[in-house]
């Protein structure tokens, strides 16, 4: 369980990762598609299809946000529980937290823009609280087999 | 010292299996719930709302609130119970209009050259311009040759009987391949409507399964007048009018009046706005606005699914005139150039609260026999077993949505309100409501009759309408995506029922 835990707070800081590069590379392609020529409105953003190649990488970044991180963030949650790494419940804890911040301030951002600021502001906050979720796994997953060799010793 | 730290082992794995059923159960339970049965009617779906009104089928039915799987639903009917395949034009009438529509799955050229994979209706898509006077019987014989999923025709804005509303599983079986359905209506009103498929919807109309239908006033058009369809269609994210890339050339004579017919097929909202001559918004929505005043340097916005009838007299000097339709693409009117330089959008867009001058409604929204709430939210859940972030109807997500029951001759009032965060172009089948007020402020220009309504994020609306086209009638969002996202209820009259259901092997997916 250990593992899994470290192998699940691994997973949800690369795809904060991903998402980053997508929505980046969604407006990359936005604007490079407005350069040549190319105009948006509502009826345009919402046809299901967008003029340009990177249009897809909004789409992923919707999906992996509302549905793919959320349900590994839950996981997380459920593997802590198993992990016996101290500090584990608490960790995972932060993570679901933080993404349900996420997922609301993305879509409040629609509404209120400078809650986007604040959108990416806790992706940083959420990686950060991933990766030492993971470390944490990890420093337990490589104690754990330091530990029956260091009870024979005091035995000894 | 060992049983001991066994035993701790044993509680601490027991409450980590609590712990996980605690945080896994409810979704879990919620997931299961979720999940449709293969073949639904509507009528069994959600909950009935009475709008206030007790009725004899209030009193009969006032349990009726929960999941879809539970509960006997609200189709217990009174014995006068009749079924929407008798709601149809009379059969003994012969029909004016006569037309066939094949519809295929092909690959197609737009009238610009390129090349799509999709739909198309006597081999083009758009369809073919449906043309009809008003009071004449139209007549649509549809059929489908190769549309592996089936469909159907909606005439969105025709207030047509129930039989001929071309819903799936609502209205109406979709058309498998090989087989016909034909649609019969008056067009009872002049005005610029469309037609599109109304199964799998979402995906069909954006493929092109789709065309215009204007119906003009009994009368001739007066001499000194023109006429321009401007349907707007995306296809594989290229923006067209009447599937031609760029500009749509039309002659118009120098004092000339231009009626340009604006249809938003699409998923969103489009402004409209014109360059060289001031210009006045006739209609929306297939109804007249009254005593419209000419504007300049203003953005009309065009509904998703709404129509906006663009009036431009042409100068006398000869010079062109651009019809803007949300950004390059337009029509452009003229005698002997088209020559007229694109202007950016206009800052301004005309509110329609205060455009035109008052005139009799015909009916006293203050007096409503029933009332509604529409309100739309988001939360996560499931739908159909597929997590997500999802809209709510009312606080209640698909299919435990209200169903809004009324009775024939009822004057209704529903206030739309948008918590969802995201503006909904909302789409009433049937019948055409009046704007009362936004946001609490009343109306005071021209009746604002709409079948199809834009509300903003944050917006709220008062809206009225008289039920007087029985049937079982879709209320929906009409970014069509939406609607496969839960963002659909239905207004049903009592004593009406229908025979078809969601799914089943007909495999009606209307949404």
């Amino acid at each position: 369980m250990k593992l899994v835990y470290k192998v699940l707070a691994s997973l949800v800081a690369a795809e904060v990762a991903v998402q980053a590069m997508m929505v980046v590379l969604g407006d990359a392609g936005l604007f490079r598609y407005v350069e040549q020529g190319g105009v948006i409105d509502k009826a345009s953003a919402e046809s299901g299809d967008m003029a340009f190649p990177e249009f897809f990488a909004f789409v992923v970044h919707g999906m992996n946000g509302m549905m793919v991180i959320p349900t590994i963030a839950l996981l997380l949650l459920v593997s802590s529980f198993f992990a016996k790494i101290p500090g584990a419940v608490k960790g995972a804890a932060l993570v679901v937290l933080l993404v349900a911040v996420q997922v609301s301030l993305g879509l409040l951002g629609h509404q209120i823009t400078a809650l986007g600021a604040l959108h990416g502001l806790n992706a940083l906050l959420l990686f950060g609280a991933a990766v030492h979720a993971a470390l944490r796994g990890r420093r337990a997953a490589t104690g754990a087999t330091a530990q029956p060799h260091a009870r024979v010793e005091t035995v000894v | 010292m060992e049983g001991t730290r066994r035993r701790g082992a044993r509680l601490r794995l027991a409450l980590a299996g609590a712990a996980t059923i605690a945080l896994l159960g409810p979704p879990a339970w919620m997931w299961q719930d979720s999940l449709m049965p293969g073949a639904y009617s509507v009528m069994d779906m959600g909950y009935a709302d009475y709008g206030g009104a007790l009725t004899h089928v209030a009193a009969a039915d006032t349990s009726a609130h929960g999941s879809h799987a539970e509960h006997s639903g609200h189709s217990a009917h009174p014995a006068s119970a009749r079924s929407l395949t008798s709601l149809t034009a009379d059969p003994d009438r012969a029909a004016d209009v006569v037309i066939t529509l094949v519809a295929r799955r092909q690959r197609f050229r737009l009238a610009g050259g390129r090349s799509v994979d999709g739909y198309t209706l006597n081999g083009a898509s758009p369809g073919p311009v449906v043309h009809a006077a008003v009071g004449q019987l139209v007549q649509v014989r549809l059929v489908n040759e190769s549309v592996p999923d089936g469909i159907t025709l909606h005439w969105h804005g025709v207030d047509v009987p129930n039989a001929a509303d071309g819903v799936a599983g609502v209205t109406q079986d979709a058309v498998g391949v090989g087989r016909s359905f034909t649609y019969r209506f008056v067009a009872g009103q002049a005005g610029t409507f469309w037609y599109h498929s109304h199964q799998v919807s979402h995906e069909q109309v954006r493929r092109g399964l789709l065309g215009a239908l204007v119906v003009t006033p009994a009368a001739r058009p007066p001499a000194g007048t023109a006429d321009v369809v401007a349907l707007l269609h995306l296809y594989d994210g290229v923006r067209t009018i009447n599937g031609r890339e760029g500009d749509v050339h039309a002659e118009a004579r120098p004092g000339e009046r231009v009626r340009v017919r604006v249809i938003n097929t699409e998923n969103g909202q489009t402004p409209v706005w014109v360059a060289g001559a001031p210009f006045r918004l006739a209609a929306v929505d297939g109804t007249d606005l009254h005593e419209p005043a000419p504007v300049r340097d203003t953005a009309a916005m065009v509904t998703a699914g709404g129509r906006a009838d663009i009036e431009v007299t042409m100068p006398e000097d000869g010079s062109p005139v651009r019809v803007h339709i949300g950004g390059p693409a337009g029509v452009v009117l003229g005698s002997r150039s088209y020559d007229v330089p694109a202007v950016p959008r206009p800052a301004t867009s005309l509110d329609l609260l205060s455009y035109g001058t008052r005139a009799a409604l015909g009916f006293d929204p203050d007096r409503p026999d029933r009332r509604f709430d529409y309100e739309i939210g988001r939360r996560p859940g499931f739908l159909d077993g597929r997590p997500g972030i999802w809209w709510t109807i009312n606080g209640h997500m698909f299919p435990d949505v209200p169903m809004f029951v009324v009775a024939e001759g009822d004057v209704v009032r529903v206030r739309i309100v948008n918590d969802s965060g995201e503006p909904h172009p909302m789409h009433l089948h049937g019948h055409h409501a009046v704007v009362l007020s936004r946001d609490g402020v009343r109306a005071t220009g021209s009746p604002w009759w709409v079948d199809s309504l834009e509300v903003g994020a944050g917006e709220s609306y008062d809206i009225a309408f008289v039920a007087d086209n029985p049937g079982i009638w879709m209320d929906h969002c009409h970014n069509l995506p939406h609607a496969t996202e839960g963002l659909v209820a239905h207004l049903m009259y009592e004593g009406v029922t229908t025979p078809f259901t969601v799914g089943g092997t007909a495999g009606n997916e209307p949404e």
